[in-house]
Protein backbone atom coordinates (compact mmCIF):
# COMPACT_ATOMS: atom_id res chain seq x y z
CA UNK A 1 0.00 0.00 0.00
CA UNK A 2 2.78 2.32 1.47
CA UNK A 3 4.66 1.47 -1.88
CA UNK A 4 1.29 2.57 -4.20
CA UNK A 5 0.89 5.36 -2.54
CA UNK A 6 4.92 6.28 -3.34
CA UNK A 7 4.48 5.37 -6.81
CA UNK A 8 1.58 7.49 -7.66
CA UNK A 9 3.51 10.16 -6.49
CA UNK A 10 6.47 9.44 -8.23
CA UNK A 11 4.37 9.47 -11.27
CA UNK A 12 2.13 12.37 -10.93
CA UNK A 13 4.28 15.09 -9.42
CA UNK A 14 6.57 15.26 -13.03
CA UNK A 15 3.93 15.13 -14.95
CA UNK A 16 2.33 17.80 -13.21
CA UNK A 17 4.86 20.06 -13.58
CA UNK A 18 5.25 19.13 -17.23
CA UNK A 19 1.51 19.34 -18.39
CA UNK A 20 1.34 21.89 -20.67
CA UNK A 21 -1.48 22.46 -23.11
CA UNK A 22 -3.60 20.88 -19.24
CA UNK A 23 -5.45 18.03 -18.33
CA UNK A 24 -5.57 16.21 -22.15
CA UNK A 25 -1.93 17.27 -23.09
CA UNK A 26 -0.68 14.58 -20.31
CA UNK A 27 -2.68 11.47 -20.75
CA UNK A 28 -0.27 9.48 -23.12
CA UNK A 29 2.08 9.89 -20.49
CA UNK A 30 -0.62 8.50 -17.82
CA UNK A 31 -1.32 5.49 -20.20
CA UNK A 32 1.78 4.50 -20.85
CA UNK A 33 3.13 4.58 -17.06
CA UNK A 34 -0.09 3.62 -15.66
CA UNK A 35 -0.77 0.58 -18.17
CA UNK A 36 3.00 -0.60 -19.50
CA UNK A 37 5.20 0.55 -17.15
CA UNK A 38 3.38 0.29 -13.56
CA UNK A 39 0.39 -2.81 -14.60
CA UNK A 40 -1.65 -0.88 -12.50
CA UNK A 41 -4.60 -1.77 -14.87
CA UNK A 42 -5.63 -3.16 -18.56
CA UNK A 43 -5.93 -0.50 -21.52
CA UNK A 44 -9.32 -1.68 -21.51
CA UNK A 45 -9.99 -0.26 -17.82
CA UNK A 46 -8.04 2.99 -19.05
CA UNK A 47 -9.93 3.88 -21.81
CA UNK A 48 -12.80 3.23 -19.79
CA UNK A 49 -11.46 5.43 -16.74
CA UNK A 50 -10.93 8.24 -19.51
CA UNK A 51 -14.35 7.93 -20.70
CA UNK A 52 -15.87 8.23 -17.26
CA UNK A 53 -13.48 11.35 -16.01
CA UNK A 54 -14.82 13.27 -19.77
CA UNK A 55 -18.02 12.98 -18.23
CA UNK A 56 -18.10 13.73 -15.14
CA UNK A 57 -18.07 17.54 -13.91
CA UNK A 58 -14.88 19.47 -13.00
CA UNK A 59 -11.47 20.99 -14.09
CA UNK A 60 -9.62 19.33 -16.85
CA UNK A 61 -10.41 15.27 -15.57
CA UNK A 62 -10.17 13.54 -12.41
CA UNK A 63 -8.44 10.82 -14.36
CA UNK A 64 -6.08 10.78 -11.99
CA UNK A 65 -7.78 10.53 -8.88
CA UNK A 66 -9.81 7.09 -10.71
CA UNK A 67 -6.53 5.51 -11.34
CA UNK A 68 -5.04 6.32 -7.87
CA UNK A 69 -8.35 5.02 -6.09
CA UNK A 70 -7.69 1.72 -8.22
CA UNK A 71 -4.19 1.45 -6.87
CA UNK A 72 -4.39 2.20 -3.46
CA UNK A 73 -8.06 2.75 -2.67
CA UNK A 74 -8.84 6.15 -0.99
CA UNK A 75 -5.83 6.95 -0.11
CA UNK A 76 -4.62 6.38 -3.42
CA UNK A 77 -6.84 8.59 -4.79
CA UNK A 78 -5.78 11.97 -2.32
CA UNK A 79 -2.42 11.44 -3.03
CA UNK A 80 -2.69 10.92 -7.18
CA UNK A 81 -5.22 14.54 -6.88
CA UNK A 82 -3.07 16.26 -4.77
CA UNK A 83 0.05 14.95 -6.43
CA UNK A 84 -1.27 15.79 -9.75
CA UNK A 85 -2.81 19.10 -9.00
CA UNK A 86 -0.97 20.69 -6.51
CA UNK A 87 2.48 21.20 -7.33
CA UNK A 88 1.50 23.40 -10.80
CA UNK A 89 -0.90 25.13 -8.70
CA UNK A 90 2.21 26.01 -6.48
CA UNK A 91 4.37 26.67 -9.28
CA UNK A 92 1.32 29.12 -10.73
CA UNK A 93 1.06 30.76 -7.43
CA UNK A 94 4.73 32.14 -7.22
CA UNK A 95 5.18 32.63 -11.11
CA UNK A 96 2.20 33.98 -12.49
CA UNK A 97 2.97 37.51 -11.21
CA UNK A 98 6.50 37.33 -12.19
CA UNK A 99 5.57 36.24 -15.48
CA UNK A 100 2.97 39.03 -16.02
CA UNK A 101 5.43 41.34 -15.06
CA UNK A 102 8.13 40.61 -18.06
CA UNK A 103 4.95 40.67 -20.70
CA UNK A 104 7.09 42.14 -23.64
CA UNK A 105 10.79 40.66 -23.35
CA UNK A 106 11.20 39.03 -26.46
CA UNK A 107 12.11 35.51 -24.80
CA UNK A 108 8.51 35.73 -22.76
CA UNK A 109 6.76 35.72 -26.38
CA UNK A 110 9.20 32.98 -27.35
CA UNK A 111 8.41 30.84 -24.86
CA UNK A 112 5.04 31.03 -25.06
CA UNK A 113 4.97 31.18 -28.67
CA UNK A 114 7.49 27.86 -28.63
CA UNK A 115 5.42 25.69 -26.12
CA UNK A 116 2.05 26.00 -28.10
CA UNK A 117 3.15 23.13 -30.94
CA UNK A 118 4.68 20.85 -28.46
CA UNK A 119 1.03 21.10 -26.63
CA UNK A 120 -0.73 20.82 -29.50
CA UNK A 121 1.35 17.53 -30.20
CA UNK A 122 1.02 16.50 -26.35
CA UNK A 123 -3.04 16.70 -27.15
CA UNK A 124 -3.21 15.18 -30.66
CA UNK A 125 -0.83 11.99 -29.11
CA UNK A 126 -3.06 11.54 -26.37
CA UNK A 127 -5.89 11.27 -28.50
CA UNK A 128 -3.66 8.19 -30.27
CA UNK A 129 -2.42 7.09 -26.76
CA UNK A 130 -6.46 6.39 -25.97
CA UNK A 131 -7.35 4.74 -28.90
CA UNK A 132 -4.39 2.04 -29.10
CA UNK A 133 -4.52 1.60 -25.18
CA UNK A 134 -8.96 0.68 -26.44
CA UNK A 135 -9.41 -2.81 -27.35
CA UNK A 136 -12.47 -1.20 -29.20
CA UNK A 137 -11.13 -2.21 -32.56
CA UNK A 138 -12.18 -0.58 -35.64
CA UNK A 139 -15.59 1.15 -34.51
CA UNK A 140 -14.00 2.53 -31.98
CA UNK A 141 -11.52 4.41 -33.76
CA UNK A 142 -14.24 5.37 -36.78
CA UNK A 143 -16.27 7.01 -34.35
CA UNK A 144 -13.18 9.02 -32.78
CA UNK A 145 -12.16 10.37 -36.14
CA UNK A 146 -16.39 11.17 -37.15
CA UNK A 147 -16.46 12.81 -33.49
CA UNK A 148 -13.69 15.06 -34.19
CA UNK A 149 -15.14 15.72 -38.00
CA UNK A 150 -17.70 16.81 -36.40
CA UNK A 151 -15.96 19.26 -33.96
CA UNK A 152 -14.04 20.47 -36.61
CA UNK A 153 -17.27 21.42 -38.79
CA UNK A 154 -19.49 22.66 -35.79
CA UNK A 155 -17.13 23.70 -33.15
CA UNK A 156 -20.42 25.01 -30.43
CA UNK A 157 -21.61 21.22 -30.32
CA UNK A 158 -21.73 20.99 -26.51
CA UNK A 159 -18.90 18.47 -25.42
CA UNK A 160 -21.37 16.57 -22.66
CA UNK A 161 -24.00 16.28 -25.35
CA UNK A 162 -21.50 14.55 -27.93
CA UNK A 163 -20.45 11.99 -25.01
CA UNK A 164 -23.48 10.96 -24.35
CA UNK A 165 -24.64 10.40 -28.17
CA UNK A 166 -21.06 8.96 -28.58
CA UNK A 167 -22.58 6.25 -25.55
CA UNK A 168 -25.78 6.31 -26.89
CA UNK A 169 -24.81 5.15 -29.90
CA UNK A 170 -22.48 2.10 -29.03
CA UNK A 171 -25.10 0.65 -26.50
CA UNK A 172 -27.95 0.58 -28.61
CA UNK A 173 -25.71 -0.74 -31.91
CA UNK A 174 -24.55 -3.45 -28.85
CA UNK A 175 -28.09 -4.19 -27.87
CA UNK A 176 -29.17 -5.07 -31.24
CA UNK A 177 -26.55 -7.03 -32.92
CA UNK A 178 -26.14 -9.29 -29.49
CA UNK B 1 -4.46 43.96 -11.65
CA UNK B 2 -6.56 46.19 -10.30
CA UNK B 3 -7.64 45.43 -7.10
CA UNK B 4 -11.50 44.21 -6.32
CA UNK B 5 -13.84 47.67 -6.82
CA UNK B 6 -15.48 46.92 -3.77
CA UNK B 7 -14.84 43.94 -0.32
CA UNK B 8 -13.66 40.97 -1.97
CA UNK B 9 -15.82 37.89 -0.85
CA UNK B 10 -14.82 36.06 2.61
CA UNK B 11 -12.88 32.87 2.05
CA UNK B 12 -15.74 30.95 2.75
CA UNK B 13 -17.43 32.47 0.06
CA UNK B 14 -15.07 32.05 -2.34
CA UNK B 15 -14.39 28.11 -1.43
CA UNK B 16 -18.54 27.57 -1.49
CA UNK B 17 -18.49 29.52 -5.21
CA UNK B 18 -15.71 27.37 -6.63
CA UNK B 19 -17.32 23.71 -4.85
CA UNK B 20 -20.64 24.75 -7.22
CA UNK B 21 -18.73 25.48 -9.95
CA UNK B 22 -16.63 22.49 -9.62
CA UNK B 23 -19.62 20.30 -9.92
CA UNK B 24 -21.57 22.09 -12.35
CA UNK B 25 -18.54 22.21 -15.09
CA UNK B 26 -19.32 19.61 -17.14
CA UNK B 27 -17.43 18.44 -20.17
CA UNK B 28 -13.95 20.60 -19.51
CA UNK B 29 -13.23 24.28 -20.58
CA UNK B 30 -13.32 25.02 -17.26
CA UNK B 31 -12.16 28.53 -17.85
CA UNK B 32 -15.20 29.60 -20.00
CA UNK B 33 -17.28 28.16 -17.00
CA UNK B 34 -15.10 30.44 -14.17
CA UNK B 35 -15.54 33.51 -16.71
CA UNK B 36 -19.42 32.67 -16.84
CA UNK B 37 -20.01 32.34 -13.05
CA UNK B 38 -16.45 34.31 -11.45
CA UNK B 39 -16.94 37.46 -13.79
CA UNK B 40 -20.21 37.88 -15.32
CA UNK B 41 -22.21 36.25 -13.15
CA UNK B 42 -20.44 37.31 -9.36
CA UNK B 43 -18.51 40.71 -10.87
CA UNK B 44 -15.85 39.21 -8.69
CA UNK B 45 -13.03 40.05 -11.26
CA UNK B 46 -13.16 42.35 -14.34
CA UNK B 47 -12.78 41.65 -17.68
CA UNK B 48 -9.69 42.63 -18.27
CA UNK B 49 -8.43 41.18 -15.11
CA UNK B 50 -9.74 37.82 -16.33
CA UNK B 51 -7.95 37.55 -19.62
CA UNK B 52 -4.89 38.63 -18.09
CA UNK B 53 -4.25 35.48 -15.64
CA UNK B 54 -5.57 33.67 -18.83
CA UNK B 55 -2.93 34.19 -19.99
CA UNK B 56 -0.26 34.48 -17.90
CA UNK B 57 -0.80 30.85 -16.91
CA UNK B 58 -0.41 29.82 -20.88
CA UNK B 59 3.26 29.30 -20.29
CA UNK B 60 3.04 27.91 -17.12
CA UNK B 61 2.30 23.89 -17.41
CA UNK B 62 -1.44 22.58 -15.47
CA UNK B 63 -5.09 22.70 -16.42
CA UNK B 64 -6.14 26.17 -17.75
CA UNK B 65 -9.10 25.77 -14.98
CA UNK B 66 -6.82 25.13 -12.25
CA UNK B 67 -4.19 28.03 -12.98
CA UNK B 68 -7.31 30.42 -13.22
CA UNK B 69 -8.64 29.32 -10.10
CA UNK B 70 -5.63 29.81 -8.16
CA UNK B 71 -4.49 33.06 -9.48
CA UNK B 72 -8.64 34.05 -9.19
CA UNK B 73 -8.00 33.08 -5.04
CA UNK B 74 -4.92 34.56 -5.01
CA UNK B 75 -6.47 37.68 -6.75
CA UNK B 76 -9.46 38.03 -4.21
CA UNK B 77 -8.05 36.91 -0.99
CA UNK B 78 -4.17 36.21 -0.84
CA UNK B 79 -2.45 32.65 -0.29
CA UNK B 80 -5.48 31.44 1.98
CA UNK B 81 -7.99 32.53 -1.07
CA UNK B 82 -6.07 30.68 -3.56
CA UNK B 83 -5.89 27.75 -1.38
CA UNK B 84 -9.91 27.90 -0.91
CA UNK B 85 -10.40 28.00 -4.48
CA UNK B 86 -8.39 25.37 -5.21
CA UNK B 87 -9.77 22.89 -2.75
CA UNK B 88 -13.23 24.12 -3.21
CA UNK B 89 -13.33 23.26 -7.03
CA UNK B 90 -11.09 20.24 -6.43
CA UNK B 91 -13.61 18.44 -3.45
CA UNK B 92 -17.06 18.46 -5.51
CA UNK B 93 -15.41 16.57 -8.84
CA UNK B 94 -13.09 14.28 -6.28
CA UNK B 95 -16.23 12.68 -4.66
CA UNK B 96 -18.34 12.33 -7.85
CA UNK B 97 -15.76 10.50 -9.79
CA UNK B 98 -15.39 8.02 -6.73
CA UNK B 99 -18.97 7.36 -7.16
CA UNK B 100 -18.67 6.67 -10.44
CA UNK B 101 -15.69 4.62 -10.03
CA UNK B 102 -17.50 2.70 -7.51
CA UNK B 103 -20.57 2.07 -9.85
CA UNK B 104 -18.27 1.09 -12.53
CA UNK B 105 -16.77 -1.46 -10.49
CA UNK B 106 -20.07 -3.21 -10.15
CA UNK B 107 -21.41 -2.75 -13.72
CA UNK B 108 -18.72 -2.04 -15.75
CA UNK B 109 -17.81 -5.88 -16.82
CA UNK B 110 -21.36 -5.74 -18.36
CA UNK B 111 -21.16 -6.26 -22.59
CA UNK B 112 -23.57 -3.19 -22.68
CA UNK B 113 -21.99 -0.85 -20.35
CA UNK B 114 -18.73 -1.48 -21.93
CA UNK B 115 -20.20 -0.79 -25.69
CA UNK B 116 -21.50 2.72 -24.09
CA UNK B 117 -18.11 3.40 -22.66
CA UNK B 118 -16.49 2.98 -25.52
CA UNK B 119 -18.80 5.24 -27.50
CA UNK B 120 -18.27 7.63 -24.60
CA UNK B 121 -14.61 6.88 -25.09
CA UNK B 122 -14.46 7.71 -28.67
CA UNK B 123 -16.73 10.94 -28.63
CA UNK B 124 -13.83 12.35 -25.58
CA UNK B 125 -11.06 11.35 -28.01
CA UNK B 126 -12.67 13.18 -30.99
CA UNK B 127 -12.80 15.98 -28.29
CA UNK B 128 -9.35 16.23 -27.48
CA UNK B 129 -8.05 15.37 -30.96
CA UNK B 130 -10.31 18.73 -32.07
CA UNK B 131 -8.16 20.40 -29.34
CA UNK B 132 -5.25 19.45 -30.91
CA UNK B 133 -5.74 20.61 -34.49
CA UNK B 134 -6.95 23.79 -33.67
CA UNK B 135 -4.47 24.38 -31.30
CA UNK B 136 -1.72 23.20 -33.76
CA UNK B 137 -3.22 25.16 -36.42
CA UNK B 138 -3.38 28.14 -34.06
CA UNK B 139 -1.62 31.76 -35.20
CA UNK B 140 -0.62 30.05 -38.82
CA UNK B 141 2.04 28.39 -37.65
CA UNK B 142 5.28 27.91 -39.91
CA UNK B 143 7.00 24.74 -41.12
CA UNK B 144 9.11 24.45 -37.88
CA UNK B 145 6.38 24.85 -35.49
CA UNK B 146 4.52 22.20 -37.48
CA UNK B 147 7.65 19.63 -37.81
CA UNK B 148 7.84 20.12 -33.75
CA UNK B 149 4.12 19.44 -33.22
CA UNK B 150 4.32 16.23 -35.51
CA UNK B 151 7.93 15.03 -33.84
CA UNK B 152 5.91 15.18 -30.40
CA UNK B 153 3.11 12.93 -31.93
CA UNK B 154 4.73 10.66 -33.51
CA UNK B 155 7.49 10.22 -30.29
CA UNK B 156 4.63 10.06 -27.64
CA UNK B 157 1.41 8.87 -29.44
CA UNK B 158 3.26 6.15 -31.58
CA UNK B 159 6.98 5.59 -30.30
CA UNK B 160 5.41 5.60 -26.45
CA UNK B 161 8.24 7.22 -25.87
CA UNK B 162 8.04 8.94 -22.18
CA UNK B 163 7.16 12.59 -22.52
CA UNK B 164 9.48 14.05 -19.60
CA UNK B 165 12.88 13.91 -22.01
CA UNK B 166 10.26 14.21 -25.05
CA UNK B 167 9.26 17.69 -23.81
CA UNK B 168 12.59 18.22 -22.18
CA UNK B 169 13.97 18.36 -25.24
CA UNK B 170 11.34 19.49 -27.84
CA UNK B 171 10.17 22.78 -26.04
CA UNK B 172 13.76 23.89 -25.67
CA UNK B 173 14.03 23.51 -29.19
CA UNK B 174 10.39 25.39 -30.45
CA UNK B 175 11.31 28.29 -27.93
CA UNK B 176 14.45 28.76 -29.77
CA UNK B 177 12.88 28.15 -32.98
CA UNK B 178 10.14 30.43 -32.15
CA UNK B 179 12.59 33.17 -30.54
CA UNK B 180 14.95 33.08 -34.35
CA UNK B 181 11.58 33.32 -36.07
CA UNK B 182 10.90 36.64 -33.95
CA UNK B 183 14.17 38.09 -35.04
CA UNK B 184 14.25 37.48 -38.44
CA UNK B 185 10.95 39.00 -38.67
Amino acid sequence: MRDGLAALAIVFVPISLLSFGGSNAIIADIEHQTVAVHHWMTGREFADFFALSRAAPGPGSMLTALIGWRVAGFAGALVATIGYYVPAAVLVYFLARLWGRWRGRPWHDAIERGLAPVAAGLLLAAGIAILRASPGGWPIWAAAFAATALLLRWPKLPPTALIAAGGALFGIVAAVTQ
Amino acid sequence: MTPPAHEPPTVLTIFLAMLRLGCTSFGGGSAGWLYRDIVLRRGWVDNATFLQILAVGQALPGANGIKATVQIGHHLRGGLGATAALVGLLSGPFVIILIVGAAYRGIGEHPLVQAVLDGMAAAAIGLTFDTGLRSAWHGKPGIPALAVTAATVVCIGFLNWPMAPVVLVLAPLSIALAFRERRDA
